[in-house]
């Protein structure tokens, strides 16, 4: 790995450290200022001094081969503030120590020895994604058999796109386009066509308490409001008849944020409305009914560089059916909980490869022939994503 | 006709085609238009296999700091297809191609230091979703959504070339016609391929395209089975009104699943293009 290196400096004459490795070249700062300067031969050379430590990081002006030999134009590099001739003996009197080092990228991108660049920062919430993963349903209903490999199933979001709009109230806005998974053997599937929610975090307090016991003092108190909605909604679920097809044509909630990021792409709230559904079964037909819900949502982005992503879901909804269900039944209750890990394994010409794993319960007595009591799944799986750009600079 | 001539058809056309910036604007009898971007269109067809429209809009989507770094998007909106001689429609309201085309292909392992692999491929994926397949029988086919992720081995910083493979998701949806009840699931968790080639001349007066796929698909009420589709069309531009182009179009298309071949032969009427950039008229 070091040779081409080696050789892309000898023509400027500086020997490279012999216990070096290439993945411990410097870089440099992509938000500092570079000069350019020509060697003898008259190749070009980024140069970046600091004058507080005194060190100049060195780097070529081009991406090289395995040789070392120069061959293509720099990527993604800061434009040269700087042109001139490299006057090595100069900054040398002058006290410099002459370090190679790794050309400048953006932030969300670094740089091989040879000056290829790549991206290792990757907002997995701006994405187009599709996956596919192993779902063995109700593992402890089927201890015989837990490890059903003909239980496999596909996910996919077509389109995943966050928006942060700054300043003293920072908004946060969440964009899902035709997300959902399909399971098969038996065949269930769940499918959300749009979702949009939104975050703020308020400048002002809701309310200001004063107290007026000893000194006086003021106590803030945040309610950051936001909104939840989606629209287009279908969940199919195997029956011991058929299928269950639940229409989730609308649904739209308040939520509170007990806990922000300070860009908003992590947080946990609360959330509680109202949604509008209907089941559909061959024996039965359709019933409508009003879902009263709520649920409580952490989602987490652990690492700034986005390569470990958690996400906890706890769901209650009470569909209140218009018609009975069965029997004089109108009220049912779901519960629900999920909890999802997806970590970026690596990525393919800078679109990353994510494993996810997932475990999640569920209880719910509005399926006819589901039994009322908890159900446990879990899931392992790959998804591919597109897209997926650097997240932005804090 | 099969899909090796049918690709030779199309690369024989495509080389035929002049080639120059310069031959974009014809002169003779006054100025008009020789180049057309057959990706930013809306048009309909009339042919042997009936009547339709679609709304083809494409774009590529640029960075400063990485010049050879480009996304080409194409997408079709509303394509819809009625059956002249059989009763039938087709509908797709979303088909896109989302292709990255980066100077150097590559994958990152990102363990520890990352590290990088280098490989001599565009990627991207191929994007459908709200078929509707209505056919004078029991059941219409809902498609959900097909995705596809690709490999593009033609690597053209353009849409002239692409030559891309890759694993098919799928989820359709068989419904009965009368009790709008469902008949069967029909799902592909990438357990199926995806062939594409599409090639179209610098002048875009002639283009066609190949698709095949092949793999395991599970249905609900039968299991796995094999199941295999192919398509491929030509498409070559040979009058222009007001520079609006009507191209002639040659279709065939072979599904296992129905054991139907139809070919198809019509004229594709340009109602609204964006004029070629090369094109000066002025």
């Amino acid at each position: 790995m070091r040779r081409p290196f080696c050789a892309a400096i000898a023509a400027i004459g500086i020997a490279v450290p012999t216990v070096a490795s290439a993945d411990q070249y410097p870089m440099m700062d992509h938000y500092a200022p570079v000069d350019c300067m020509k060697d003898t031969d008259g190749h070009l050379w980024r140069i970046q001094c600091n004058p507080a430590t005194h060190v100049c990081l060195y780097a070529a002006d081009d991406e090289l081969d395995s040789a070392g030999i120069r061959r293509k134009p720099l990527e993604r590099a800061r434009d040269c503030d700087r042109t001139g001739v490299f006057d090595r003996t100069k900054l040398e009197a002058a006290g410099y120590q002459m370090l190679p080092a790794r050309a400048d990228a953006p932030y969300g991108w670094t740089r091989d020895e040879r000056g290829r660049v790549f991206q290792i920062n990757f907002d997995l919430k701006r994405r187009i994604y599709f996956g596919v993963g192993w779902t063995p349903q109700k593992l402890f209903d089927h201890l015989d058999n837990p490890f059903e490999l003909k239980r496999s199933s596909l996910d996919f979001g077509l389109f995943v796109f966050d928006y942060l709009s700054d300043g003293p109230t920072p908004t946060r806005h969440r964009i899902r386009l035709m997300e959902g998974n399909v399971h098969i053997e038996p065949f269930s599937a769940e499918v959300t066509v749009a979702h949009y929610d939104v975050s703020r975090r308020f400048f002002d307090p809701l309310l200001r308490v004063t107290t007026f016991v000893g000194e006086p003092q003021r106590h803030d108190i945040h309610l950051d409001l936001g909104l939840w909605t989606e629209a287009g909604g279908l969940e199919i679920h195997p029956t011991p008849t058929g299928t269950s097809s639940i229409w989730k044509h609308a649904t739209a909630m308040g939520t509170i944020d007990l806990w922000q990021s300070p860009k908003l792409d992590s947080f946990l709230r609360l959330r509680t409305g109202l949604g509008l559904e209907g089941q559909w079964t061959q024996e039965t037909g359709y019933r409508t009914a009003f879902v009263p819900q709520s649920a409580l949502e952490f989602d987490w982005v652990v690492d700034p560089n986005g390569f470990h992503n958690l996400r906890f879901e706890f769901d209650h909804e009470m569909p209140r059916y218009l018609l009975p269900i069965r029997n004089d039944q109108k009220l049912a209750q779901r519960l629900r909980a999920k909890l999802q890990y997806e970590a970026i394994v690596l990525a393919i010409n800078d679109q990353p490869l994510t494993l996810k794993l997932a475990a999640g319960g569920e209880k719910r007595d509005d399926i006819m022939g589901v039994p009322d009591r908890w159900a446990f799944v879990v899931d392992a799986g790959l998804r591919f994503s597109l897209w997926a750009p650097p997240r932005p600079r804090s | 006709m099969g899909t090796t001539q049918t690709t030779l058809v199309i690369a024989l056309l495509a080389a035929a085609a002049p080639a120059h910036a310069d031959s974009c604007t014809g002169e003779r009898g006054g100025k008009f238009a020789a180049c057309f971007d057959p990706g930013n269109r809306l048009s309909i067809t009339a042919g042997t296999a009936g009547v339709g429209g679609a709304i083809e809009l494409r774009h590529v989507i640029h960075f400063d700091d990485e010049p050879d770094l480009v996304w080409k998007l194409d997408h079709t909106l509303l394509a819809v297809n009625h059956g002249a001689w059989a009763d039938r429609l087709s509908f797709t309201l979303y088909r896109a191609h989302y292709m990255r085309h980066s100077r150097d292909g590559h994958i990152v392992i990102p363990l520890g230091e990352p590290k990088k692999v280098f490989m001599h491929s565009d990627i991207g994926a191929y994007v459908e979703s709200g078929t509707i397949e209505w056919r004078d029988q029991p059941t219409t086919r809902l498609g959900v959504v097909r995705v596809a992720g690709l490999v593009d081995f033609a690597r053209k910083k353009d849409f002239s070339a692409r030559v891309a493979f890759g694993p098919l998701a799928r989820w359709d949806v068989d419904l009965m016609q009368d009790t709008h009840s469902v008949r069967a699931h029909f799902v592909a968790p990438f357990t199926a391929g995806m062939a594409n080639l599409h090639l179209e001349s610098d002048d875009g007066r002639t283009l066609g395209d190949v698709r095949f796929e092949a793999g395991a698909i599970w249905r609900s009420d039968a299991g796995w089975g094999p199941e295999i589709r192919g398509e491929a069309s030509v498409e070559r531009i040979v009058l222009a009104i007001n520079d609006r182009p009507i191209s002639l179009l040659l279709g065939a298309r072979y599904e296992s699943e129905t054991h139907e071949a139809i070919g198809q032969v019509g004229a594709r009427i340009v109602l609204l293009q964006r004029r070629d950039p090369r094109v000066s008229l002025e």
